[in-house]
């Protein structure tokens, strides 16, 4: 038997009542099995057809109905429908203020919506533009945990890839992967830009085809062949002027020339995965000594999952042979694992917990608006009840104005809706250029069919929401005392669901208010968290020298001696040095032994921070030196280690005189210790200050280092001159990143600023919607209690007597509202746990000051109509 | 209403009661529904079927008992119809009415 349309089935039971199901299924489903034997497909839609034009007009409530009248009703139903979205549009035209009011509250909180799912929605939902994404998965070495405590992927060493990529069965192919640094000459401007070096099949499993020309061929994975490269569609248009002829045309990278074999089309480069957001790529070309280094960690993993193979057994496979090379390979390989980790996984999976968290935080403003809308169609409803009530005599049912309040809602919510969507468009196109620096995939960010489908939704539901207290009151008015009253507003009517509104709003806001609270301080802590520096005043650069052309160590010695030198003698420059990373920048960790004690295997081994620097870098960053002296152009080799490294490797022995070797960099020398300086975040902000040492070296090439710079004021100011100066030095040399430190800190905080500046704009928006919502009810209140008002004045009562009242009638929902939003500010704390830093979710000042926040909102918005109570002439009134 | 119940046959009222009495022991609503759709070429919907033959049976003119489910339905009942007097005699008349106003020209009406 062939099955229908499971989905088809599913809507059909949902909307055939009874018996009607198993007659009209039954028969739907017996010709759908003779259709299918001879076309599945068109069977399929044959199905799908029926099904449509039975949810339509499916067939009468039950089988044998007991009167033909029900059959007039049902005929009738779309008639009435559309007779009522013509009145509600008339009478909406009629009031063009409350309209406008209304769609705009509408239109804010579903535009803000249509934001946030279009960036969810191409963040998290959308697959990425890869062939068959869902197979691409990234391999991680998992270092011993004694030495990287928490750290859980690490990059990997070349000789373990080329064993894995032997052994391992799960996948198709596996590419190793590096980014260099290369210098491009030749064209204007030298520039220093980061390529993807690429090993074989990297292309092939990326599944990715050139827009002209080639990808690389197995061979050119070799030194000798590997003058080749492949261009981005970006790098192609912005620098070589979109030639048509590029596939003839050669780059001078690093000094060599390198031919242009292929150009990637624009929907390759993916600017949140590094591999994939290269201007070029060029053959990673390891000779045979670098495949078989396995001590150092440095290189990248990309492979494709055979069809079929999940997850779970690659990383069982990788697990037995990462054993096996550990027993094979003791001394590099005692405690490093692998872990395979979804491609998709790791480019949103840190920014996945923000977004849903944003999504709640929209959905609770969508909320807040429509307590707001319903509050107004209540009121509006209250002022026509004499017409809906004359609308029941002259024969309309309670269902029928039931329908049609709920009916001016949906349509209000519909047009805000459409205009959400514009509010959206121009909010994420305008903001697109914030959008790229903190959110992974931002440059795909778009309004899409799925995007209208969930503003439709929305704007349908949030009708409904808004809609569904007002008709309820509105179908049970009833028709002799409305017409009763002759038309004159009663403020006893609705008042207690309108103050159950006001609860519901305050509370909601609370809730958010808090979260952006949190969030706000977190960024706060996080920003200025003491990093172990003075930030400001500091101007930065990056330089990277070619080995071509400096090819000694002498030679860069000599370079950077000489830069540092002349720009400490720049106007304006306070102090400059150089070191090769700059704090929280991460950098190079590498493991340490100390003279006299053995060396232990890698796992065991203690590991620090290493960071090569230039003398005077820590009266440049105002790093405090604790003991000792600084290293001097004079030394050879010698270190300075932060307080935590000292506290490590000697405990409360006097550090100063040790010697220690890094056996990474060389088993021989042995470098003695001259001082010991403050500690420094080295990595995030967030994390503690690692252990560090600080060396000054002749035995190696210092190849690339950052410039710093201490102005007396802008350092920006500083820029010009000091680029003036590495050209005076070398003319084809690049300065690349030349940004104040400020910046780099601010990079590092970009998506926590991202969500407390999203945050905060929803609290504004659901206090503003508070408070607009506190004042039209009160406002209602006193207009209906005018006379009450009037007699009491009259009776002698004061102005404080009646702002008391008033207020009050106002501060009690709010302040219930504080209450429950409190609690539930507290319940829901869970969702932003993971993302606040330095604070608790809980914090209890920032839940006072939000708490206060609100009590203050609410008692302003009270003041306005109490005071305008208070200013009622009893006289005027009374005699109304 | 009474007088709507008894008033005449529509067109698709029509065709569904041939449809009845052309499968005499088959009809439920998928047979009809082929039926309809193989010799009037209208390809209507199986709930338009059932609408009318409900409405039918309200009029009194169709009477209707459940039959056994069946494996290619899914285990799902059928409802098989079959025209009451009332039924036969509503057709009869519209049959008359019919070929009343075609009589003598039915050499214009051949579409072949």
């Amino acid at each position: 038997m062939i099955a229908a349309p499971r989905l088809a089935l599913w809507l059909l039971s949902r909307r055939l009542s009874g018996a009607w199901r198993d007659y009209v299924v039954g028969d739907l489903v017996e010709e759908f099995q003779k259709r299918a034997a001879r076309s599945r497909a068109t069977a399929r839609l044959w199905f799908w057809g029926q099904t449509l034009r039975c949810l339509i007009a499916p067939p009468p409530s039950q089988p044998i109905a007991s009167v033909s009248v029900r059959n007039r009703h049902r005929d009738s139903h779309m008639q009435t429908l559309f007779a009522d979205l013509r009145y509600s549009a008339r009478v909406l035209a009629r009031t063009p203020s409350f309209t406008l009011a209304v769609v705009a509250v509408l239109a804010l909180g579903i535009g803000a919506n249509a934001a946030i799912f279009s960036i969810a929605n191409s963040v998290l939902l959308r697959p990425l533009p890869f062939a068959d994404p869902d197979r691409l998965v990234r391999v991680f070495h998992i270092p011993p945990q004694a030495t990287f405590p928490g750290m859980a992927r690490f990059s990997v060493s070349p000789a373990n890839f080329y064993d894995w990529q032997r052994d391992a069965t799960a996948f198709e192919r596996m590419a190793i992967y590096q980014f260099r640094s290369l210098r491009l000459t030749g064209r204007g401007t030298p520039q220093t830009i980061l390529a993807g070096a690429v090993g074989e099949n990297f292309f092939e499993i990326v599944d990715a085809q050139p827009a002209r020309g080639r990808i690389f061929r197995p061979d050119e994975d070799r030194p000798g062949r590997e003058h080749v490269v492949i261009v981005s569609h970006g790098f192609w248009q912005r620098q070589l002027g979109g030639a048509e002829d590029v596939l003839a045309q050669t780059l001078t990278l690093d000094g060599s020339a390198y031919q242009i074999v292929g150009v990637m089309p624009a929907s390759f480069s993916i600017e949140s995965w590094g591999a994939s957001g290269r201007d070029f790529w060029i053959p990673l070309a390891y000779d045979d000594e670098a495949r078989l280094v396995r001590e150092n960690h440095n290189a990248q993993v990309i492979t494709r999952l055979k069809p079929g193979a999940t997850i779970a057994q690659a990383q069982a496979e990788l697990d037995v042979i990462s054993k096996r090379l550990e027993q094979l390979h003791p001394k590099e390989n005692a405690g490093w694992g692998a872990t395979v980790i979804p491609l998709q996984e790791l480019i949103v999976g840190d920014i996945r917990r923000t977004i849903v968290m944003l999504v709640v935080a929209v959905g609770l403003v969508l909320l807040i608006a429509c307590a707001n809308v319903s509050n107004l169609l209540f009121a509006r409803g209250l002022a026509r009840r004499k017409e809906l009530a004359v609308r029941a005599a002259m024969g309309a049912g309670r269902a029928r104005v039931f329908q049609h309040v709920l009916i001016e809602a949906v349509l209000l919510a519909v047009t805000g809706g459409a205009l959400g969507l514009v509010i959206a468009q121009v909010t994420l196109r305008q903001a697109a250029s914030i959008l790229a620096g903190q959110l992974p995939r931002a440059d795909e960010i778009a309004l899409d069919p799925r995007v209208f489908a969930f503003v439709a939704a929305v704007s349908v539901v949030a009708g409904l929401l808004a809609g569904i207290v007002p008709a309820v009151r509105a179908g049970r008015t009833s028709l002799t005392d409305a017409l009763k009253e002759g038309g004159r507003g009663d403020s006893s009517i609705g008042v207690r669901t309108r103050r159950l509104l006001i609860v519901c709003e305050v509370a909601l806001s609370v809730v958010l208010l808090m979260g952006a609270g949190v969030m706000t301080r977190s960024l706060l802590a996080v920003r200025y968290a003491d990093a172990g520096f003075d930030a400001s005043r500091l101007l930065t650069m990056s330089i990277i020298l070619p080995e071509s052309k400096y090819e000694t160590r002498d030679k860069t010695r000599a370079f950077f001696t000489r830069a540092v030198e002349d720009m400490r003698a720049l106007p304006g420059v306070v102090a400059a040095a150089a070191i090769d990373s700059l704090p929280t920048q991460g950098g190079s960790v590498q493991p340490i032994v100390v003279e006299g004690r053995p060396e232990l295997l890698p796992r065991d081994q203690p590991t620090v921070e290493v960071r090569r620097v230039t003398p005077g870098y820590f009266q440049s960053m105002r790093i405090p030196l604790l003991r000792g002296r600084d290293v001097s152009d004079s030394d050879v080799e010698t270190l300075l280690v932060s307080q935590s490294a000292a506290r490590l490797l000697w405990s409360d022995a006097d550090p100063i005189g040790q010697r220690v070797t890094l056996p990474i960099t060389s088993r021989t020398i042995l470098r003695e210790v001259v001082g010991v300086v403050g500690d420094v975040k080295q990595g995030r902000l967030e994390e503690a200050a690692a252990p560090t040492i600080y060396l000054y070296t002749r035995s190696e090439a210092w190849s690339g280092l950052t410039i710093v710079l201490r102005a007396h004021g802008e350092p920006l100011a500083l820029a010009a001159s000091a680029r003036a100066v590495i050209r005076g030095l070398d003319a084809d040399q690049p300065v690349e990143d030349v940004q104040t430190m400020d910046t780099v800190l601010n990079a590092g905080v970009a998506s926590r600023r991202f969500s407390a500046i999203v945050l905060g704009l929803f609290a504004a928006t659901a206090l503003l919607l508070a408070s607009v919502g506190i004042y039209s009810v009160l406002s209602h209140i006193v207009r209906g209690r005018s006379r009450e008002i009037g007699i009491r004045t009259a009776l002698g009562a004061r102005t404080g007597d009646v702002l008391g009242l008033i207020v009050r009638e106002g501060m009690t929902p709010a302040l219930i509202g504080i209450a429950i939003g409190a609690v539930a500010a507290l319940g829901s704390a869970k969702v932003i746990e993971g993302l606040v830093f330095g604070v608790s979710a809980t914090d209890p000042l920032t839940l006072a000051a939000v708490a206060a926040a609100l009590a203050i909102v609410a008692f302003a918005a009270s003041l306005i109509p109490a005071w305008r109570a208070s200013r009622l002439d009893p006289l005027k009134v009374l005699r109304t | 209403m009474w007088f709507k119940a008894r008033g005449p046959l529509g067109d698709f009222e029509q065709l569904v009661l041939l449809g009845v009495l052309r499968l005499s022991d088959g009809a439920y609503g998928a047979a009809i529904r082929q039926e309809i759709h193989e010799r009037s070429g209208r390809d209507v919907s199986i709930n338009a079927v059932y609408t009318t033959l409900d409405r039918l049976e309200q009029k009194g003119l169709l009477k209707s008992w459940d039959g056994e489910p069946t494996a290619e339905r899914g285990g799902r009942r059928k409802k098989f119809y079959a025209l009451k007097p009332a039924g036969s005699a509503a057709l009869k008349q519209a049959y008359r009415a019919f070929t009343g106003m075609t009589d003598g020209f039915e050499r214009h009406l051949e579409s072949k």
